[in-house]
């Protein structure tokens, strides 16, 4: 099948394109190829490199990201295990959801690359997340894991790849892993409490719309990489994540929010405008300024602070539900009394005629019955007069 | 404030088991356009697309959700405020078939009591690899007393014809009812209310 003549592209296509580096991006990629240079077998103290992916321009570009993102993700590469075949996995029961998605992600492989590279690089994905899934059974596969694993399959290759992608999914992705999306759904109100905080107006407008956080689910799912239209934009952001503590995409996302709270004030609010609105990531997004703003969120605000919060957030929800829920069901109760007073509205209606019938019956029966007594009594007391 | 420049608001949900094409549907009816290097949905998404039907604007709110089953409890909240649902199954997939069942039964237990309901098997222009008959399909409508439509997202078979079924099945429903029920919906005018052009007219 030609996948490349087809129409139109509903998403904008994702853009490879390499912009020449500035200063700053030169200046830190130097610094970082000196490092390397200087440390035995290229391992920078985690330390050090922690801090050069969450500072502006994070690891620069692909070339350094090859050899740090396994340091970054505590990934050993001399004690890597070679990859299987995809036949040996064809029988794992999630085979056929993963192929679905690995075949839906066309948009973030680099337009122009040929096309048996393309589905050589597919088919690897598709083993590099069974091979996961397969030594976890408890970890199980979500749509929007296969965006995570294509970036790593991508920069650092199928084996690396795997051992980052082993090393994410029983930390920072595990939560998402669980049989169900009800623990993430939870961690994705921790977005509340830090925009509260910060901006009380917003959230107040924003808990108005209804619009709730599932704009932000693939963002959470995919670290960004499912929904940002710049491949540059989505590399920086795994550099930033995999320095990062586990919930941080929380504090990334409630940073968006409070960078475009103008703009979200003029949007209608209403669920679906806000949704519309929130769930579109614009392409001009300052990354560098909202990571820094994410760190400042994060230090600032302690979990444990945000998650009494979102307590009681929960709380406060589910006793609105319960009043909604009691007043669907007045209403419902108060529809069937009518409906049950215009039922016996038509029975008065009926009535009558009913009344009408039976008098009729009545009247036709005591006639017969005047009649057969009459015939009897007359041939009985009066015939033999009269004969 | 934007000002409305709709007389109705609809809210419609795209339901069924991942890869059947919900997404390609949506995109079809509301772009008129196929591509097949869609992407998978995550969690949930919409489109809006205003029709014409009887000569009321009405604005149809699409929601598509993920087919995946991991997202179940996450898309079922959207079933409450669905006024329409179309449970998609693709004809070439015997098991998106079989679950469709499955799907029925999600709606019974989480949407609205009166929500329209309408059975699409998509993919129909792919003859060749047709595993689930039409017949089959009119079965289980006919069973369910549920519309029943095959349709074609990248051939643009039905696609249309099937929202504005179903839009009008709810708009006949909403006629006969109090508007207040729901607080975005507009008054219905009812002096317009003639049976009046069909889906010829909609969509235009």
């Amino acid at each position: 099948m030609n996948h490349v003549d087809e129409i139109k592209i509903d998403q904008p296509a994702l853009s490879f394109e390499k912009s020449p580096e500035s200063d700053e991006e030169h200046r830190k990629r130097l610094e970082i190829e000196e490092l390397i240079a200087q440390s035995e077998h290229h391992n920078i103290p985690l330390n050090t490199l922690q801090k050069l992916a969450l500072t502006p321009y994070g690891l620069v570009n692909d070339n350094l990201r090859r050899i740090l993102w396994p340091q970054l993700a505590g990934v050993d590469v001399n004690t890597l295990e070679r990859a299987p075949t995809l036949g040996e996995l064809q029988n794992h029961p999630e085979y056929n959801q993963v192929v679905l998605d690995v075949n839906r992600s066309l948009k973030r492989f680099p337009p122009g690359i040929p096309y048996e590279q393309r589905i050589a690089l597919q088919d690897q994905l598709t083993v590099l997340i069974l091979r996961v899934i397969k030594k976890y059974p408890n970890l199980r596969y979500y749509q929007g894991y296969h965006d995570v694993a294509v970036t790593f399959l991508l920069v650092a290759g199928e084996e690396v790849a795997y051992a980052i992608m082993e090393q994410l999914s029983t930390t920072h992705f595990s939560e998402c892993m669980q049989e169900t999306m009800e623990a993430t759904q939870r961690r994705l109100m921790f977005i509340w409490p830090v925009v509260n905080f910060e901006n009380p107006e917003l959230y107040q407008f924003l808990q108005r719309s209804t619009v709730g956080t599932l704009f932000a689910l693939p963002w959470y799912l995919t670290w960004f990489g499912h929904s940002l239209n710049s491949y540059k934009a989505v590399v920086r952001l795994y550099d930033y994540f995999l320095a990062s503590k586990m919930y941080t995409p929380i504090f990334v996302t409630a940073a968006i929010l409070l960078h475009r709270s103008s703009e979200i004030f003029k949007e209608d609010c209403d669920m679906a405008s806000v949704h519309c609105l929130l769930s579109r990531l614009p392409e001009d997004l300052p990354f560098e300024d909202l990571l820094q703003t994410s760190s400042m969120l994060y230090d600032k605000y302690s979990l444990t602070v945000i998650e009494k919060e979102v307590e009681v957030l929960i709380l406060k929800e589910k006793e609105q539900r319960i009043a909604e829920e009691k007043m669907l069901l007045e209403r419902r109760k108060k529809l069937t009394r009518s409906a049950s007073t215009n039922r016996s509205y038509s029975i008065g209606h009926w009535l009558p005629n009913l009344l009408k019938s039976r008098s009729l019956l009545v009247t036709t029966a005591v006639s017969i019955v005047v009649g057969v007594c009459a015939y009897y009594y007359k041939n009985q007391y009066l015939a033999p007069g009269i004969s | 404030m934007a000002k409305k420049t709709y007389d109705l608001l609809f809210k419609l949900l795209l339901i069924g088991d991942s890869g059947v094409g919900k997404t390609c549907i949506l995109f079809r009816f509301s772009d008129d356009a196929f591509t097949s290097t869609f992407i998978s949905t995550i969690g949930i998404d919409f489109k809006i697309k205003t029709v014409e039907l009887r000569g009321k604007k009405i604005k149809l709110q699409i929601w598509d959700t993920a087919g995946q089953e991991r997202f179940h409890t996450i898309t079922t909240s959207y079933y409450r405020g669905a006024m329409g649902i179309m449970l998609v199954y693709d004809i070439t997939n015997e098991k998106s078939f079989e679950n469709i069942v499955k799907w029925l039964r999600n709606i019974d237990e989480h949407a609205n009591e009166d929500v329209e309901k309408m059975i699409l098997g998509n993919k129909c222009d792919m003859t060749d690899k047709r595993v689930v008959n039409k017949e089959r399909g009119e079965a289980i409508a006919r069973e369910h007393g549920i519309r029943f439509m095959e349709t074609s997202a990248k051939s643009n078979i039905n696609i249309e014809r099937a929202f504005c079924e179903l839009a009008e099945a709810i708009l006949d429903k909403t006629s006969g009812k109090e508007a207040a029920e729901n607080p975005e919906r507009v008054v219905i005018d009812r002096r317009n209310n003639d049976k009046a052009p069909g889906y010829s007219k909609c969509c235009a």
